[in-house]
């Protein structure tokens, strides 16, 4: 049975990914197309991997997915509403109720997921989106049972339905890498650390905005119901601080359990090959340029104002470097 | 039929000379309602006497008292007013109008600053002095119960009282935009200007950790300083406070600027570039506008603290519609509650009717009835008052629910070939609480709520 072209590239990527990352996987029975695929070259035998392909998501999980994205819709609304009509709702809990829903959803796809692929890495976009999106939400529950930024919601909801969108999207599009190989402790630590610092950047990047949205209202002296809706300054310069330590206490741990797990596969913290170099000199430019914004705000100097400025730019710095690893490094990191 | 009217005067429709005259003062409001209650048809009266308003609201029987009786009573019990003419500046409103506004003042949406929160508790007082005075029955009770809970539904669900209206209180609100817990920071009083006073004494609820009064005048400033239970500092360590303060509320007689951007990017150095809130209520200032140019300092003067009460102003109107979105609703509640009410004094009549004709139809099969046993006999007793109580059932409800009451009695009568006599017959069942004994109440069966089936044919 000759395989459909787009099967032929996927297999050329899982090949490729296969090589770097070094992973076995098992025949699968009922699998409708199959592929002889070659064995890393340091492996001393050639090695039958047969890999699954399919075109489509497992129909629970889209149904998950596509049940949290209409909660975290609903939520947003709900949030806006909240916003135009200036005052109080009757129903207070309506919003924060369907954002709970939203995420107890995309936590069961997502753990389905993991279910079906037998491991916690995040290896493909949309499982680093969908991951993404959960934690912004979780995240954002937290704070809202904590310090009742509500204003913090209608952007929240905004991205994790966009999110949830994208990861439906990207589910129909591309192919599931649903092998049974043991991808390892360590990678998956390094992988979800890495997102969940890039969420804490994503918090303090949304939280930087507002700040310097609340900041040009008290100066130009604009007192609509936006800003009669937004949290004090010192709770958004708190919050800003908190998420940017916490971002970069993620992507430290999550860089060193990569390069541990790089000294364990290949006996050296440096990858030699190409694809895994350009990773590296990405990671090491993002955790560079973060530092300095955590260590820049610990000057008194660098208080409010200069802050956000910092707070936005480590975020688009470690989003940029994300998409940069997604799109050329080839596979070495994400599958499409 | 049960008449509500309501007459008064308020700050809208009276100037202040006229309104000073009318108000009564609280030891005379208790004798005014004695004297109102005790006028002919009044069942129920409450009177309510406020800074802004006085209005008088009645509940009578089948008539409404007409303006001039209220012009009368104002005449009586106030002798000042009887050389000035008071039919212009009164407003008269009946029925669903009257409680609507009372609803509506009750929710201070006819205040003069609308959303505040006094009149509330007005309105409660008033209600109080009215109940020991035995003039509140259960028309004004429900009446009373229904305007307090709009009130609170104002309150709660819009945000008719959440945006200060005072310049004073606008500062605290901007306060908070800036600082996430006052109870760490602490407050200068730079001069004594009577509204910085206003201002501090506001933050000082607030529950800021210290305040620190700093005058030209030593002793004025230790005057104010043991007012305010703050702490004082003499001129000469201006920037030795500002370095320690989060607020600066300025209102000092200098009319050259006080704090300068060098004073201040150094007390902001000193500080190590922590927000500082600065309120400028002096004219001429007392800050440099060039400030607010600096970092993390947010300066604002009397102007925009105006503009900021406006903006609430505007929204707390805006917010005016959804609160009568919210009186119109308990206003259908009520009337609702009056229908079923009205239709009491009707069920009891069908009632009555249907007991009468139960009790000829038990005479009919006396001998019948002898005959059975004493349990049998007694189930069907009860097997009949349940089956005219199951068929009667649907005409309550019908009744209870008419918003058309005559008609819907006109034909249930036809029905049942009722006669017009029915409601005029002794009720013995009539309800308790009617504020006075002697007088007529609402369910009064020999003054008939309406006219009779026969009667409307006429």
């Amino acid at each position: 049975m000759a395989a459909p072209p787009q099967c032929i590239r996927v297999k050329n990527r899982l090949n490729h990914h296969i090589r770097t990352i070094g992973l076995h996987a098992p025949p699968i029975p009922h699998c409708p197309f199959k592929f002889k695929v070659r064995p890393p070259e340091d492996q001393g035998s050639a090695t039958e991997i047969t890999e699954r392909l399919c075109m489509k998501i497992s129909p629970l999980e889209l149904l998950l997915l596509e049940m949290s994205s209409g909660f975290y819709l609903g939520a947003f609304l709900l949030y806006l509403s909240e916003l135009i009509l200036s005052r109080p709702t009757r129903v207070p809990w309506a919003p924060v109720t369907a954002g709970v829903g939203g995420v107890l959803f995309q936590s069961l796809a997502i753990f389905i997921r993991f279910g079906f692929q037998g491991h916690v890495a995040l290896l493909s976009l949309r499982e680093v989106i969908s991951f993404f999106s959960w934690t912004l939400v979780l995240a954002f529950l937290y704070l809202e049972h904590q310090k009742k930024v509500r204003i913090l919601g209608l952007f929240i909801f905004a991205i994790a339905f966009l999110s949830t969108l994208l990861v439906i999207g990207i589910s129909f599009h591309a192919p599931l890498f649903a092998t049974k190989a043991p991808i390892g402790f360590l990678l998956s630590l390094h992988t979800i650390l890495i997102d969940l610092g890039l969420a804490s950047a994503a918090l303090s990047f949304i939280v930087a905005l507002l700040y310097l949205l609340l900041d040009f209202f008290l100066r130009r002296k604009i007192f609509n119901r936006f800003f009669s809706r937004m949290p004090s300054l010192e709770t958004l310069d708190q919050l800003n601080t908190n998420f940017n330590g916490l971002g970069f206490v993620f992507l430290t741990t999550g860089l060193i359990f990569a390069m541990i797990w790089s000294w364990k596969k290949f006996g050296s913290t440096i990858p030699h090959a190409s694809q895994g170099r350009l990773a590296f000199m990405g990671a090491l430019f993002v955790w560079v340029a973060y530092a300095a914004t955590v260590l820049l705000r610990w000057s008194r100097r660098f208080r409010g104002k200069q802050a956000a400025y910092l707070s936005i730019s480590g975020f688009l710095i470690f989003a940029a470097t994300m998409f940069a690893l997604v799109f050329f490094s080839k596979g070495s990191h994400f599958i499409l | 039929m049960i008449k509500i009217t309501l007459a008064g005067v308020n700050h809208k429709s009276a100037p202040v000379d006229v309104r000073e005259k009318i108000a009564y003062p609280k030891e005379h409001l208790s004798p005014a309602v004695r004297i109102l209650s005790r006028e002919e048809n009044v069942l129920e009266c409450l009177i309510l006497s406020t800074c802004n308003r006085v209005e008088i609201l009645t509940i009578t029987s089948n008539i409404h008292p007409d303006p001039d009786f209220f012009t009368s009573f104002l005449s009586r019990t106030h002798p000042a007013l009887s050389s000035i003419p008071i039919r212009p500046h009164l407003y008269y409103k009946t029925d669903t109008e009257a409680v609507e506004h009372l609803f509506e003042v009750t929710a201070s949406l006819d205040s003069m600053i609308v959303g505040e929160p006094q009149i509330t508790g007005q309105v409660k007082e008033a209600f109080e002095t009215c109940r020991q005075e035995n003039t509140i029955g259960p028309y004004l009770n429900q009446i009373f119960q229904r305007a307090i809970s709009t009130a609170k539904r104002v309150r709660s669900e819009t945000a008719i009282s959440h945006l200060p209206v005072s310049i004073s209180y606008a500062a605290c609100q901007l306060a908070r935009k800036i600082f996430q817990d006052m109870s760490n920071k602490s407050v200068l009083l730079l001069g004594g200007g009577e509204m910085a006073q206003l201002t501090a004494r506001h933050m000082k609820k607030m529950g800021v950790r210290s305040l620190t009064v700093m005058t030209r005048d030593p002793e004025k400033g230790k005057l104010l300083a043991a007012e305010y239970e703050a702490s004082y500092a003499a001129m000469e360590r201006l920037e030795e406070t500002m370095a320690e303060s989060d607020m600066v509320v300025c209102s000092t007689g200098a009319e050259t600027y006080l704090l300068t951007v060098p004073v201040m990017e150094n007390a902001m150095e000193r500080r190590d570039f922590r927000p500082l809130f600065l309120i400028d209520i002096a004219v001429p200032r007392n800050i440099d506008p060039e400030i607010s140019r600096l970092s993390n300092t947010f300066l604002y003067n009397i102007d925009d603290l105006k503009s900021v009460v406006e903006s609430n102003q505007k929204e707390r109107e805006m917010e005016t519609y959804a609160a009568r979105e919210i009186v119109r609703q308990e206003i259908a509640q009520f009337q609702k509650w009056r229908a079923e009410r009205s239709a009491v004094p009707l069920i009891q009549a069908l009632r009555r009717h249907t007991e009468k004709l139960q009790q000829s139809e038990f005479d009919r099969f006396s001998r019948t009835l002898e005959s059975l046993p004493e349990d049998t006999r007694k189930q069907v007793m009860v097997l009949a008052q349940s089956l005219v109580n199951k068929m009667l059932h649907p005409t309550y409800q019908t009744l209870r629910n008419s918003s058309n009451l005559e008609e819907a009695w006109e034909w249930i009568s036809r029905c049942y070939g009722l006669s017009p006599e029915l409601l005029s017959q002794d009720n013995s069942s009539r309800e308790e609480g009617g504020p006075a004994d002697n007088k007529s109440s609402a369910l009064d069966p020999a003054r008939p709520d309406f006219p009779l089936p026969g009667e409307q044919s006429c």
